[in-house]
């Protein structure tokens, strides 16, 4: 189990992180040269609107109180109003019908990778210099090197319009209607008890879930050989060949799970470019989760939601952390010390 | 003349012999993927500087309607086809590799430089410094990288062009070279030497720059040849969401946008392909020699027992 002061103690060092995020945030956007006010008024609005409108939004107080007041409201999850995207909608809403199509995405991905990474980096460790192990370790490098938005519209050319076999964007068949109960597509269709929904939708997700996968999957079998080869050269596992155990037992039994554990840290940290891998993700199959949301609002200079985005995506990388840290040390309890 | 230069002792051996006799490099050489990797960073490089000797960047940038065929295929005329502006990939591709070169070293060189500069500082003054910089190296980590890079060039003007990719990506990167620098320098910090040079009474700048610096070099080369096809990738991604290189710039990133955007459904294949293609190759070609480097660094990974 973890300890009650690892806990605390990490839970005490999130509040100094989420802080400073905080504080980058707020400096980005008023070091923007962009002016909100002249964003929501319009180009064409009269100056002494635009002057009521900057009254309005507080932007001529002293920056301090803006800054208390914007600390305020985060604390409160009040990211303000829409200028434009959906002028008028509370950002928070917006943020809410999204961000599950972003996280259904990106945990699918990392399932994918860990699925395909986790045994190619076993396999490459144990046959270590032979072929297989050359050929999957030049292949990870290559799933690393081949950037998103490249192998994407590969797949919509080779799978969608060459073969004709998948759909080429969006997250299901427009004719479909599905009641939102948790975001999730896959899981609200099943909810529905629609299944011809749910084909349709996992066939929408096949291909994004692919490609955020391939990327995930060469960063953790690269580290999964890396750590695996370690583990193996331990005189724990040469005792357990010794006391006569098969080798595949032994790798299996003791090998795995020793050489699990620096591996999940990675994960933590690799999740980071798993969610910037899907905001080119989203914006090459068209799929409406906060990726896409992040990039209109910046062509738009649509400020509030810019500001309230970025803070979402670094507080789930931030607490995804967390957690890791948490199994790790589960896992392995000497680290607590 | 003393006579300390007439007998060469370790400290005195040339650069070029230091290099010859480097271990490391050894090492690196005989890894068959470091290589491969060195090979195509070789091969861009020249393709590189040949492609901006030999094309007039304004040739290759304006539309060429009237003189060749729109979308065509690639063929013996046009080998890598036309894009919708009826310009010849194949130059643009070509050309593509200096601007990717050029972007990605200036990236690279500028969080090299912060992130010694950052760690260094950190490592050597400790205490309050050390806490005040890694903290808000910590707080610039909390932020998925490429998410930050995009909110980051909002910051600067437009008309920065790929410069705004460039300037918000090393602030991505410099924590992570921050980081690296000050693990390393804590560990040199460690050694007799350092204690030998301060009683001698080297000044701290002279201490950093002579002594520090030149032993934490390995990790950084590392560091940074990864970070090179990283730079490459996130600042093609920054042209390819709209947020660097400008419509019609011969940048890998914003040929692979435009060609998605309008020649993927048009069945213009080559217009993404070609760069995309190019662009993987390149970041492919550093991931390779980072990979071989590390493991020429890292002895645990050399040989294995049994």
């Amino acid at each position: 189990m973890v300890s009650k002061r690892f806990v605390a103690k990490r839970l005490l060092l999130l509040g100094p992180v989420l802080f400073g995020v905080t504080t980058v945030v707020f400096a980005i956007l008023h070091l923007s040269p962009g002016d909100p006010a002249v964003a929501i008024a319009g180009e064409r609005a009269s100056p002494e609107f635009v002057d009521q409108v900057r009254s309005d939004l507080g932007l001529n107080d002293p920056l301090w109180q803006q800054y208390v007041r914007f600390l305020r409201d985060t604390a409160t999850l009040d990211f303000g109003q829409s200028y434009k995207i959906q002028r008028g909608t509370a950002v928070s809403q917006i943020l809410a019908d999204r961000l599950p199509i972003t996280i259904e995405l990106a945990i699918l991905g990392q399932i994918a990778g860990l699925l395909f990474g986790l045994p190619l980096g076993i396999l490459s460790a144990v046959k270590q210099d032979t072929l297989t192990d050359h050929f999957t370790r030049v292949g990870a490098l290559a799933g690393v090197s081949i950037p998103i938005y490249w192998s994407g519209p590969l797949l919509i050319l080779l799978f969608a319009q060459y073969f004709g076999v998948l759909p080429t964007s969006g997250r299901i068949s427009s004719s479909y209607f599905v009641e939102s109960h948790t975001g999730l597509i896959l899981v609200d269709t099943l909810l529905e008890g629609n299944f011809a929904a749910f084909k349709s939708a996992a066939r929408h997700l096949l291909m994004p879930v692919l490609v955020l996968g391939i990327y995930s999957m060469a960063f953790i079998s690269r580290m999964m050989r890396s750590s695996m080869l370690e583990v193996i050269r331990q005189d724990y596992m040469r005792t357990a060949r010794a006391k006569g155990q098969g080798a595949k037992i032994t790798i299996m039994k003791h090998g795995l799970r020793n050489a699990f554990i620096p591996v999940i840290t990675i994960i933590g940290i690799q999740f980071g470019s798993l969610l910037g891998g899907s905001v080119l993700t989203e914006t090459v199959f068209e799929i409406n989760g906060i990726g896409t949301l992040l990039v209109t609002a910046i062509e738009q200079t649509d400020y509030p939601v810019v500001q309230a985005t970025v803070l979402v995506f670094a507080f789930m990388y931030t607490l995804v952390n967390l957690f890791v840290d948490f199994t790790y040390s589960i896992l392995d309890p000497r680290i607590e010390q | 003349m003393s006579t300390e230069t007439q007998q060469p002792t370790d400290v005195d051996r040339s650069f070029v012999d230091r290099i010859r006799t480097s271990p490391f490099l050894n090492e690196l050489l005989s890894n068959r993927i470091a290589v491969v990797g060195l090979t195509i960073i070789a091969a861009m490089f020249i393709i590189a500087i040949y492609a901006r000797f030999t094309y007039d960047l304004g040739a290759i940038v304006d539309t060429k309607f009237g003189t060749n065929p729109s979308q065509e295929a690639p063929s013996s005329e046009f080998w890598f086809g036309t894009d919708g502006q009826a310009r010849d990939i194949f130059p643009r591709v070509l050309y593509g590799a200096w601007f990717a070169l050029k972007f990605g070293t200036a990236t690279v060189l500028a969080s090299t430089v912060l992130g010694i500069a950052a760690g260094t500082l950190a490592a050597y003054y400790g205490d309050l410094a050390d806490n005040v910089i890694m903290r808000s190296m910590d707080v610039l980590l909390s932020f998925p990288s490429l998410l930050l890079a995009l909110a980051l060039v909002t910051i600067f003007p437009e008309s920065l062009g790929l410069w705004r990719a460039v300037a918000a990506l090393t602030l991505v990167y410099t924590p992570r070279f921050a980081r690296v620098v000050r693990g390393a320098a804590l560990k040199v910090l460690e050694d007799e030497y350092i204690d030998a040079t301060r009683a001698l009474g080297a000044t701290d700048p002279r201490l950093l720059i002579r002594h520090v610096l030149p032993n934490c070099l390995a990790p950084i080369t590392v560091q940074s040849t990864l970070n090179y096809g990283l730079a490459i990738i996130d600042i093609a991604a920054l042209s390819f969401l709209g947020f660097g290189a400008s419509p019609g710039d011969p940048s890998w990133g914003m040929m692979l946008s435009e060609g998605v955007e309008r020649g993927l459904f048009s069945g213009a294949w080559w217009w993404s392909f070609f760069p995309g293609l190019f662009l993987a190759l390149t970041v492919l070609g550093f991931n390779l020699l980072g990979d071989g480097m590390r493991d020429a660094l890292d002895p645990r990974m050399r040989d294995t027992v049994d």
